[in-house]
């Protein structure tokens, strides 16, 4: 798996480099600024762009803007973006184009090497990750908007949760151990209650909580 | 007041005593003579009445100056040598006085150079020039006392002299007030015109009636008895005319005109000047506060309109179409509000002067506290950092190196996997604790987003419903602007989830032209005071730096509103 990596902290790109190709995946560039970033990627056209959102030339949120710019470009490659501060908003962005491949974690995430290698696996392959964070933040002020979220029981609400982090059924079941049927049983019934189409597409499965959890 | 009274009394006590002593006498035109005190009399009325109503006004001293010299010259009737003396050497004074009046009209003071010669020539005509009248006249005066012999020509040289010399005095009178008539408004040419006339006539009086009377076919008598009278009506006249003839205000306001133009030398309170010009010493000066709708006194304390007494006056005082202030006098005093609004209406400039500088003092006075304020503020957050991450982050730190430290001393290497993690899991903790110092000093969203992000972010976090309305905020702000406006949210949503026991919360935010309005709102308890918390103060001065306005209002079971305006130049 090909790999491009922006990011401006000299001691982090390096970090970040080690623990991919520790993890088998080849990293054929790695930069530290937005503009480049995006160059390297229309050059090496890889599996997944792995950056953070603050990045230079602005220090604000290029990384961003050059991710969604890739995207628009190159629909093949995936992108993961790091970020010291999960916003709903941004998330929203990047969900925003229904396409799939798209990963947004907190930065600190990478220590947790396993998580994070399967996660960036699980993006080239057209899954969606997004930080339990960044899902608690949406669930939390959607209950605000949304009275059939009270209606979920609490192991339903933490399957819902898991959904939206682009979790696969098997993982769900893992993670709650507890049996896929299950997982399944818990699904429809969240389908039902929040009025979604069924979809067994692990992503269209999220792009459709998401819009729900964001309307 | 009181000495007015003593002045009026010694007066009538004298007058009573001449005519007691006239009629005693028994001479068969004694009440001729008595027309003399009784012109006094005249004299001193007129007088103390312009003196009460008008105390800076000169004309009252003046005439009752006038009433001295009649009460003297009546002496010359009396039977008393040295008292006829007397009465003889100072006969003509009461004209002197007349011509006095003349060119002093209405304030009272001599204001040209010409009228205080005039005026000194008229006492020399009177007092200097009179001399040879009894000096070379052993019948002027008993038994010759004040005559050094009987001398026909230099008598006649001596009356020539002050005639003509008379005649000079009042020649250049009469050029003065046709001068004065000229440059006076319509208005008052009216008034001045009979009144000058008149006492011109009252003067020329005295030296022509003898020469003219006769030819009329009137008694010597009846001639000295017009006179007295043409010259007993001259203060009437004077005093009717200075305080009802629309003269008061001019020749008091130039008064206060002069007093304002030296004002810079002389730092005396305003209002001092304006009781003193205007007779009220217990006049005081309030001004407007900055909206206009209150008033406030020197000191910046409010002032009560609705306690005044009921013999206390208010009139307002205007500059353009503002309210700038107002005069509060003694209605008893003074009766003529017109009278106190066109004086303070000459000062307006000086009152608002005033005005100004006591708000400048009091912006000032803010000023400082509010930038001491801002450097506590400052300090106290440098404070705060310091604990957060000496409590917080530098015992976790601590904690962390210790567990590293346990990894070293682990036996068996099953263990050390499970062990490597939990330190990863604690050093997650550490950042996340990191994260969230760093993000409360600067957050990532207004950094990378701009305030309408970073507020909504603000908002997804908060543990109580809360609704965001923005219209029209679109593109950056300058940083100032956004940073104090984020801050003024953070803070006022705080405060609301910590304090008001709210149900829902609502901010919004609005862009006006120039400016960008701000609001934090709960439906909480209320009574929150801005002076209450350090956050809010703190607040308010941040808003105060960049010139905005902050208003907070929190009525008890009201909610708590809280509004910020900020100037931002687009």
């Amino acid at each position: 798996m090909r790999i491009v990596i922006g990011e401006d902290e000299a001691l982090l790109r390096t970090g970040l480099t080690h623990v991919m190709q520790a993890a088998g995946f080849d990293v054929v560039a790695s930069v530290g600024d937005a503009h480049e970033l995006v160059r390297s990627a229309g050059e090496h056209l890889p599996d997944v762009v792995v950056t953070d959102i603050r990045m230079p030339p602005d220090h604000k949120d290029a990384g961003l803007r050059a991710a969604l710019e890739i995207r628009r470009e190159h629909p093949g490659i995936a992108v993961v973006v790091l970020s010291q501060h999960l916003q709903r908003a941004y998330a929203v962005e990047l969900l925003g184009d229904g396409s799939s491949g798209v990963g947004y974690l907190l930065k600190q995430r990478i220590a947790d090497i396993d998580t994070f290698t399967d996660d960036l696996r699980r993006v080239a392959a057209g899954g969606t990750v997004l930080d339990p964070e960044v899902v608690s933040l949406m669930v939390a002020r959607a209950r605000g908007h949304h009275d059939a979220l009270d209606r979920l029981t609490p192991r339903q609400q933490q399957v819902l949760a898991l959904m939206s982090e682009g979790r696969t059924n098997a993982a769900i079941a893992r993670t709650l151990s507890i049996t896929e049927r299950a997982v399944v049983q818990h699904t429809s019934h969240i389908y039902d209650e929040l009025d979604l189409a069924l979809s067994d597409d692990d992503h269209r499965r999220v792009l459709a909580v998401i819009r729900y959890l964001s309307s | 007041m009181v000495s007015l009274a003593l002045i009026g009394a010694f007066g009538a006590v004298v007058a009573g005593v001449e005519i007691a002593l006239f009629a005693e006498q028994d001479v068969a035109l004694w009440w001729l003579l008595a027309l003399f005190p009784a012109g006094g009399c005249v004299h001193l009325a007129a007088g103390l009445e312009a003196w009460r109503r008008r105390p800076s006004n000169r004309t009252g001293p003046i005439m009752v100056i006038g009433a001295l010299s009649w009460f003297v010259v009546a002496l010359a009737n009396t039977v008393t040598p040295v008292l006829v003396a007397v009465g003889v050497v100072l006969a003509t004074t009461p004209l002197a006085v007349v011509v006095w009046l003349l060119h002093a009209f209405p304030s009272g003071r001599l204001r040209s150079r010409t009228s205080r010669l005039t005026v000194v020539g008229g006492f020399v005509v009177s007092l200097v020039l009179e001399v040879p009248g009894y000096l070379f006249d052993p019948g002027a005066s008993p038994g010759g006392m004040l005559s050094v012999g009987h001398r026909a020509d230099l008598l006649r040289a001596g009356t020539w002299l002050q005639r003509g010399a008379g005649i000079v005095v009042m020649l250049v009178t009469a050029g003065v007030l046709i001068d004065r008539l000229l440059t006076a408004r319509p208005s008052q040419r009216g008034v001045l015109l009979p009144l000058y006339a008149y006492g011109i006539l009252a003067v020329l009086a005295t030296p022509l009636g003898p020469l003219l009377g006769p030819s009329a076919g009137l008694s010597v008598a009846q001639v000295v008895g017009l006179q007295i009278v043409l010259l007993a009506g001259v203060p009437v006249a004077f005093a009717v005319a200075m305080l009802r003839g629309g003269f008061a205000r001019t020749a008091e306001i130039q008064e206060l005109s002069a007093w304002l133009a030296s004002s810079a030398a002389t730092p005396e309170p305003l209002a001092d000047a304006l009781g003193r010009t205007l007779g009220d010493p217990s006049l005081q000066v309030v001004y407007a506060s900055r909206d206009g709708r209150a008033l406030v006194d020197g000191d910046g304390a409010p002032f009560d309109t609705s306690a005044l007494g009921e013999h206390r006056g208010l009139v307002d005082i205007q500059l353009g179409s503002r309210r700038i202030g107002a005069v509060v006098y003694d209605a008893t005093v003074i009766d003529d509000a017109e009278l106190v609004r066109g004086a303070g209406q000459v000062a307006a400039l000086a009152i608002d002067h005033d005005r100004l500088t006591a708000e400048l003092r009091a912006s000032h006075a803010d000023l400082q506290q509010s930038r001491a304020r801002l450097v506590e503020a400052g300090d106290r957050a440098r404070q705060r950092i310091a604990q957060d991450l000496h409590d917080g982050l530098q015992v976790e730190l601590v904690l962390l190196a210790l567990e590293a430290q346990q990894l070293a001393r682990l036996d068996g290497a099953a263990d050390l996997p499970d062990a490597a993690t939990r330190l990863r899991v604690g050093i997650d903790g550490a950042a996340q604790h990191l994260r969230g110092i760093v993000h409360a000093l600067m957050p990532a969203a207004l950094v990378e987003r701009g305030l309408t992000a970073a507020i909504e972010d603000l908002v997804d976090r908060m543990p109580l419903p809360t609704r965001l309305a923005v219209a029209e905020v679109d593109g950056r702000l300058p940083a100032t602007v956004e940073r104090t406006a984020y801050f003024v949210v953070a803070e006022g949503l705080t405060n609301a989830v910590k304090h008001a026991a709210a149900d829902t919360l609502t901010v919004t935010l609005e862009q006006a032209p120039a400016r960008l309005v701000i609001g934090v709102s709960d439906d909480g308890v209320g009574g929150a005071r801005q002076e209450g918390g350090a956050g809010l103060h703190g607040l308010a001065d941040r808003v105060d730096a960049l010139g905005g306005r902050f208003t907070i209002e929190s009525p008890a079971g009201g909610g708590t509103h809280l509004v910020v305006e900020l100037p931002c130049g687009s």
